[in-house]
């Protein structure tokens, strides 16, 4: 705790109320870890304070206290922590923003919502659907935040037919306390005139907050794009015994311009998806469960009027006559979990975790002609390492996911190594096979990430790392944004800060 | 112990999934509602565990705070046992156990454990005073009719929920069905007691009552509480306990069914029902309460979002009724919130089957400036203005 720590108290106080601030260990521990730093086995000091700001104001205020005081800032917005993002690494405030939950509002002029922080996707896409409208796909869970995620760089892109990321303008406290907005929203009256346009006044501002996990500033309000819903809305599902089938597949299907999304999944995915956590320790009920589900899975989600969407199933189907695969039809009690995953905002997508949390990802964005060997290659790492299913003992077999970004020029391929945290050795293992599959992702396929991951900011042009490091000083000169962390484009460590252990 | 629950405590994935009603993505757990810090929701409290038994964090007057103002309303583990399989309840529930056996709770709580140990009931009313509330009520002591009708202490002791008791007597006396109550030979149920961790207090309650019971020859028993209701079904049959144990909406809808309740007159009103936790959730009697509604004339039955499994808890469980650990908070008060989400139906009426949920959202109206659109009755109340 600092000298201060009574000084700041009553500052903050005086920003937010006593009620929303607490310096008590026991509501500081919550904020400590999450499924990274717990499988990186870190150690995270106490932060001074927890505060709950309201409003962009109280954020604004916030952050001129921590430049007053050089006190480091971890903002999170809706509280759903996996990837290491917002722990507060070398202390200071954390600034939980649950409380600023306003849906200013859904028009349906634009297709726009305009939302604060602490909004789930779970909540957007329900009020959205009042009008006719939804969310665009995420195959997230539905209690994470759009804004959240937006910083994240989304969870996963997941649509070729509408942008990879969701939001059109935004609202930002900047690090050093002013704040900016984005797009249409850049003049004086844009913010109540017209904020529903992205592309305005030059570079692509609201963009440069993507994927910036917070270095450059609290989104506290975003604008965000829906979609219409359609008056037909389907799922079908084609299956392979070959990855390679399935591969080509994808790329065809997208070349139509038909999908609303697409995704291409193994089946340990699916199993985790359709079988209740209770039952997944049983080898009987997985082994009923696979025994319906075929070894790779094609899912493309169609939208339209009925004879439109007929006519885009029978389109499908040539494809797919045409590559090998075969038509999959589920019963419910399988189809369903798997529709709710595909279509976003899911509780069924956590079952992916399931049952021991425990959870290492292979992340890369490639062409996808380079999938197959890289599967091949994350598998035979995970082969050399020994890693056991924490199901059975058995050989390991990650979880797979391939979606298209952007035409399909590029996909998205995750790899999800299941362990059980309480299995120290085994995460051991899986730390050392981590390290070696991300080095063969980067060296030998090109494998990119989407996010400015500190160690990464070492092998880029040092052109391109000073840009990114050069905005963040730029805006946050005294350092206090989310130092210390995987993801933090340090530009100086804030005088009295503590290093991680 | 603790220890014993790392299986949960370890694989807790953070995600979040305790604080939502799925698919209704509102708010599901009253605590977090009110005071907003993870630390008053599960995925904190787990942490907390977590923390506890790694000796990163020492018990203290603070910390028991943030974990007893849990309500045990089992929320939190009815979303996250269908997404990833954890019970963070039950973690909840250890930890209650371990602060309490280490001295850690707050005063408030100490008082009441204080006062049901000492009076059989958490009002430090003398045990002759239990069976005052039904004078002349015409209602029987027990001896050897068919029912045993179990009170428990709000519908002895508190205002409110005693006109719930006595409607409930009127209604069961209009039936003709044989019952009788222990009057002073009544104790307190202890499944508060439980809840909190008290467990050597809960088990001295539980076997006194039990031996109350078989003494008696009782071998049906009614409950006017969801609460007494759950813990003599499924708690005291592990002590010995072994007894046929109805709800009285579930009673009453029977009732209904075979003719011998006639509700004829109409009570023209909106109606939503706010499921008791341990009725709803605990237990699955869901339908039971709204067949009585739709049985009753003139009753209009609209359903609030959050229902069934996914009911938003009033706030009283976990022994909060008595300890008023969330009291306070305004408009994120839990029983507020309930009474806006009641009152957004359209509903005239706030219905409820519990006399806890009754005396804890009975001011929420006014308090919202909602006291001329929305009141909030017992189902008994109700059902006995149409008889």
């Amino acid at each position: 705790m600092r000298e201060e720590a009574g000084a700041i108290f009553r500052e903050l106080a005086e920003i937010v109320g006593e009620d929303s601030i607490s310096g008590d260990r026991a509501d500081l521990i919550p904020y400590l870890q999450d499924s990274y730093t717990a499988l990186m086995r870190k150690e995270v000091p106490y932060p001074d304070f927890v505060v709950m700001p309201g409003s962009t104001e109280q954020v604004q205020g916030v952050v001129r206290l921590a430049n007053k005081y050089r006190m480091p800032v971890y903002p999170r917005s809706f509280g759903v922590n996996i990837a290491g993002s917002a722990i507060p690494y070398r202390g200071g405030l954390v600034l939980d923003l649950k409380r600023m939950k306003r849906i200013l509002e859904i028009n349906e002029d634009t297709m726009t919502a305009q939302i604060e922080p602490g909004v789930s996707w779970g909540r957007l896409r329900k009020e959205a659907r009042k009008k006719r409208l939804d969310i665009i796909p995420i195959g997230g869970p539905y209690d994470t935040s759009p804004i959240g995620n937006f910083l994240l760089t989304n969870i996963t892109p997941y649509s070729t037919k509408y942008p990879a990321d969701r939001a059109v303008t935004l609202e930002a406290v900047l690090p050093n306390g002013e704040i900016l907005r984005t797009g249409s929203q850049a003049t004086r009256s844009g913010a109540d005139l017209n904020p529903y346009f992205r592309y305005a006044y030059g570079p692509d501002i609201t963009g440069l907050f993507r994927g910036s996990l917070g270095n450059y500033g609290i989104i506290t309000k975003m604008v965000i794009r829906l979609r219409p819903l359609a008056e037909v809305e389907k799922n079908i599902y084609f299956g392979f015994d070959q990855l390679d089938p399935a591969l080509m597949t994808m790329k065809n299907i997208e070349r139509l311009e038909i999908t609303r999304y697409s995704m291409l999944s193994n089946r340990y995915l699916s199993v985790h998806i359709v079988t209740p956590p209770e039952k997944l320790r049983s080898s009987q009920e997985r082994e009923k469960v696979m025994a319906m589900l075929p070894p790779y899975q094609l899912v493309a989600g169609l939208g339209g009027r009925p004879r439109q969407v007929a006519l885009y199933e029978e389109m499908l189907e040539e494809e797919i006559g045409r590559t090998g695969g075969r038509r999959v039809e589920f019963p419910e009690e399988i189809r369903s979990p798997l529709d709710e995953m595909t279509e976003g905002a899911s509780q069924k997508v956590l079952r992916m975790y399931a049952p021991n949390a425990g959870f290492a990802a292979v992340i890369g964005c490639v062409p996808l002609s380079r999938v197959k060997d890289l599967n091949a290659t994350v598998r035979q790492t995970v082969e050399k390492y020994g890693l056991t299913s924490a199901l059975d003992g058995g050989p390991l077999d990650p979880e797979l996911i391939v979606i298209p970004y952007d035409r399909c020029s590029t996909v998205y391929v995750e790899h999800e190594i299941l362990y059980d945290p309480l299995d120290t050795e085994m995460v051991k293992l899986i730390n050392g096979c981590l390290r070696e599959c991300y080095a063969l992702l980067v060296n030998k396929y090109g494998a990119v990430h989407t996010m400015p991951n500190k160690s990464l900011l070492r092998s880029m042009l040092p052109s391109y790392a000073g840009l990114l490091t050069g905005i963040k000083k730029m805006v946050d000169p005294n350092g206090i944004m989310m130092p210390g962390g995987p993801y933090t484009l340090e530009a100086q460590l804030p005088p009295g800060s503590q290093e991680v252990g | 112990m603790l220890a014993d629950l790392k299986d949960y405590i370890y694989h807790c994935l953070k995600c979040g999934a305790c604080r939502i009603a799925y698919p209704e993505y509102m708010p599901i757990c009253p605590s977090g509602e009110r005071f907003g810090f993870d630390s008053y929701y599960a995925i904190g409290r787990v942490e907390i565990a977590r923390a506890l038994l790694e000796g990163r964090l020492d018990p203290d007057e603070k910390l028991a705070r943030r974990v007893f103002t849990c309500t045990s309303c089992g929320a939190c583990d009815e979303q996250c046992r269908p997404a990833v399989g954890n019970r963070p309840l039950q973690v909840i529930e250890e930890l209650k156990a371990d602060l309490v056996e280490k001295g850690y709770l707050p005063a408030s709580l100490k008082n009441f454990l204080k006062s049901v140990h000492l009076y059989g009931n958490p009002y430090q009313k003398p045990r002759e005073a239990r069976g005052e509330w039904a004078l002349g009520s015409g209602l029987e002591e027990y001896a050897g009719q068919e029912y045993l009708l179990y009170i428990g202490s709000e519908g002895c002791f508190d205002p409110r929920a005693q006109k719930i008791a006595l409607a409930l007597v009127a209604i069961l006396q209009k039936s003709g069905i044989s019952f009788g109550f222990l009057g002073s030979r009544e104790s307190c149920d202890g499944n508060e007691v439980g809840r909190i961790g008290e467990k050597g207090l809960f088990e001295l309650l539980a076997a006194e009552n039990i031996k109350t019971f078989k003494d008696l020859g009782v071998s049906k028993i009614i409950t006017l509480s969801p609460h007494s209701y759950h813990t003599f079904k499924n708690d005291y049959p592990q002590l010995g306990g072994e007894f046929e144990v109805i709800h009285y909406t579930g009673l009453v809808n029977q009732l209904i069914k075979e003719g011998r309740l006639k509700p004829q007159k109409a009570v023209k009103a909106r109606v939503t029902y706010h499921d008791p936790c341990f009725l709803g959730r605990y237990n699955g009697d869901y339908q039971p309460a709204r067949e009585i509604l739709e049985a009753v004339p003139g009753v209009e039955l609209l359903e609030m979002e959050r229902i069934k499994r996914n009911s938003f808890c009033c706030s009283g469980g976990g022994a909060n009724y008595f300890a008023d650990l969330l009291g306070g908070g305004g408009e994120d008060n839990p029983a507020r919130i309930r009474v806006r989400e009641a009152s957004e139906t359209g509903a005239q009426i706030l219905a409820v089957a519990c006399p806890g949920c009754a005396v804890m959202l009975n001011d929420a109206p006014g308090a919202e400036g909602l006291e001329d659109r929305i009141i909030v009755r017992d189902l008994a109340e109700i059902l006995l203005e149409a008889l």
